[in-house]
């Protein structure tokens, strides 16, 4: 929320990804300079064809730009190969996804397991720290059972305990509400909201605006480019009448325009 | 974890394994008996039937290795039948042998009382036949050269005829009939078991001289000539005399062939030889049709399994796995389906095996070489045929894989 010393966690200049669809050439994004730091809780909006999916992929290290650069804990995304990306997204990200996607034949805690078997974590060492995760997510009782024997809720968050499984730098969730139902998604938003107060840095790709709300920034794409970039207080103010159920609070003044501190 | 992939698709899984099964089953399966042959014959036959430094003259070879053809079978089957004037020839010949021997058999039913066996080998031996064979008595004794000089109606029998004739009671001293003629049982011998027992303990020997005056049918003559001579070194020397003795009693020309056959067990092995090798050439032949048919099963089994996993394989690599991550899962899928196929084969082959060896007198040896060679003949299989599938898995984009429907 507001600038903090030394470098940012994501750092991204001029960031382009251009895709060539038959003669033509899609700029998927176009020049995308933004910054967040430590303990960040973000939320990216945007049409659909705005460049949020790829912005996400980039930043979830599953692409690489085009052209621009993207420092992620100061290493230089750009550069690396398929292995080096699959090593980073191992170590500093956590996915969630809007649609679990956990292995349907493993339990929660196989599930859970997964990111630390591919960074060489020996069993016993694995299982202590998956266990932990589902205590975070308080679905320790939960931990024999297979996604078919939990609700959307819980899956949610296994999928989440996954996620944090390896002490990522930031949690990345692409609409991580999308497929529940609004008291589900409340209870996952509690989730990322008890995150965000443990020190955990969070993007979010959303369409709802009181999803959007909980975040303290706002990030607006807009045909591959950042259109706004707002503290949440405000963003609540212009979100308005559709951010009704988290209530409108007074405007702590015009914050727009302070790019810098983004 | 593979194997739970494996049991996750059970249909599936069952088809892929159904080709790897097959092919190693049959492997298995040959192996098992050629193996079993090769030991009894080598270990058992050659040496039971005929010892070492042993070879025999008859009247035209036994064992066809093939390499002869009809005419010249048809020209030995009307080679003379051996005589008894034959067999002094011989004597003769090998003055120093330290076994000479001498036999005709003919077979027919031996009775006592309300006890019958059909089909027994009736054996008129000469005093050293049993020597030369190294047949050994269990109980009782042997013949000598006393029952053969004075043709006693005396026989020793095999343990099958003394249990299918004398259930309850000693045989000994006991008297059983055959052809008509009444023989007292002074001896069994020791039970052999095996292939080779059908040729000892179900065989009734008696002693030469008392064969022709009662059972036998062609008087004055005989199946085979044994010798056996001390040493390996004089078997070439006393065959060649033998040979040449036979040829001048024969008053064969230089141009004319034997009208005799000098065998040794090595004729046998030779044989043998012959028949394994046809085994042994054409059998990687049908294995390798079925294991590949199993391969190609399989590629297409995980070239589905990848299919159908695509966003699975996304996700793993959105959680960091690498390349060879995925390369490896599959390839373990994979080599799972193929080895447990091998497993299964091996049992079936030695299943099947087993029952061949109980509705034949064939045996079957389980050879620890032929099981490495299944389990690596499954594990290649499936690394080569899941090679190309986890190649694709491997290469897939994240990005589209997560997205994939």
């Amino acid at each position: 929320m507001t600038a903090q010393p030394g470098e940012p966690i994501i750092r991204t200049r001029e960031l382009r990804k251009e895709y060539v669809m038959g003669a033509e050439v899609v700029y998927a994004l176009n020049g995308v300079d933004v910054d967040i730091w430590r303990n960040d809780y973000v939320a990216i909006m945007g049409p659909s064809g705005s460049g949020k999916s790829t912005f996400m992929n980039m930043v979830g290290c599953l692409d690489t730009p085009t052209a621009g650069e993207y420092a992620l804990n100061g290493q230089e995304v750009q550069l690396m190969n398929d292995d080096e990306l699959a090593k980073i997204r191992n170590r500093e990200i956590g996915f969630v996804f809007q649609t679990f996607n956990l292995l349907a034949r493993a339990t929660s805690l196989h599930n859970v397991e997964l990111p630390l078997v591919y960074s060489g974590i020996p069993a016993r060492e694995r299982r202590q720290r998956a266990v932990e995760a589902l205590e975070t997510v308080q679905l320790a009782d939960r931990m024999m059972h297979k996604p078919s024997e939990l609700s959307g809720g819980q899956r949610q968050r296994v999928a989440i305990a996954r996620a944090l499984v390896n002490d990522p730098s930031i949690l990345l969730a692409d609409e991580p509400t999308g497929n529940l139902d609004s008291t589900t998604s409340l209870e996952i938003m509690d989730v990322f909201d008890k995150l965000h107060d443990r020190g955990q840095t969070i993007i979010m790709v959303t369409h709802e605006y009181d999803i959007a709300a909980r975040a303290g920034r706002v990030i607006t794409l807009v045909d591959g480019k950042v259109e706004l970039k707002v503290d949440s207080p405000a963003f609540q103010a212009q979100a308005g009448v559709a951010a009704a159920g988290v209530g409108v609070l007074g405007s702590p003044g015009n914050v727009l325009g302070q790019t810098g501190a983004l | 974890m593979s194997l739970r992939q494996v049991r996750a698709q059970k249909l599936k899984s069952f088809f892929s394994l159904l080709g790897i099964a097959i092919g190693i089953t049959f492997l298995i399966a040959v192996i098992t008996l050629v193996e079993g042959m090769n030991r009894y014959v080598r270990e058992d036959f050659a040496g039971s039937f005929f010892g070492v430094n042993t070879f025999s003259v008859i009247q035209r070879r036994q064992v066809n290795t093939g390499e002869v053809d009809r005419e010249q079978r048809a020209r030995e089957r009307r080679n003379p039948r051996l005589r008894m004037d034959d067999v002094e020839v011989v004597r003769a010949a090998v003055p120093n042998a330290l076994y000479f021997g001498y036999s005709a058999a003919t077979s027919g039913e031996v009775r006592r009382d309300q006890y019958s066996r059909r089909g027994v080998r009736i054996l008129g031996g000469s005093p050293q036949y049993e020597a030369i064979h190294g047949w050994d008595v269990e109980f009782g004794r042997g013949l000598t050269s006393v029952d053969d000089r004075q043709a006693l109606p005396v026989a020793v029998i095999g343990s099958q005829i003394a249990e299918r004739l004398f259930p309850s009671t000693s045989p000994l001293g006991r008297q059983v009939r055959a052809a008509g003629h009444r023989f007292t049982v002074v001896g069994v011998y020791e039970a052999q078991g095996g292939l080779t027992g059908s040729l000892r303990d179900a065989a009734m020997l008696i002693p030469f001289e008392t064969f022709q005056r009662t059972v036998a049918t062609r008087r004055q003559e005989v199946d085979e000539i044994l010798i056996k001579v001390n040493r390996v070194d004089e078997m070439a020397p006393s065959m060649a005399a033998v040979e040449q003795a036979l040829r001048v009693d024969r008053r064969l020309r230089p141009s004319e062939p034997n009208d005799f056959w000098v065998q040794t067990s090595s004729d046998l092995l030779d044989a043998w030889e012959t028949i394994n090798n046809v085994l042994l050439v054409a059998l990687p032949g049908l294995v390798g049709i079925s294991l590949v048919v199993g391969g190609i099963v399989i590629m297409n089994i995980m070239l589905l399994s990848v299919t159908d996993r695509t966003r699975e394989i996304g996700l793993r690599k959105a959680l960091g796995a690498k390349r060879k991550d995925i390369m490896f899962q599959f390839l373990t899928e994979a080599s799972t389906l193929s080895v447990l196929g091998a497993v299964f084969g091996i049992f079936a082959g030695i299943g099947m095996a087993a029952i061949v060896e109980s509705a034949t007198p064939l045996p079957a040896a389980v050879s620890p070489v032929a099981l490495a060679v299944a389990i690596c003949l499954g594990l290649g299989v499936g690394i080569a045929s899941g090679i190309y599938p986890a190649g694709r898995a491997a290469r897939l984009d994240p990005i589209e894989a997560l997205r994939f429907e």
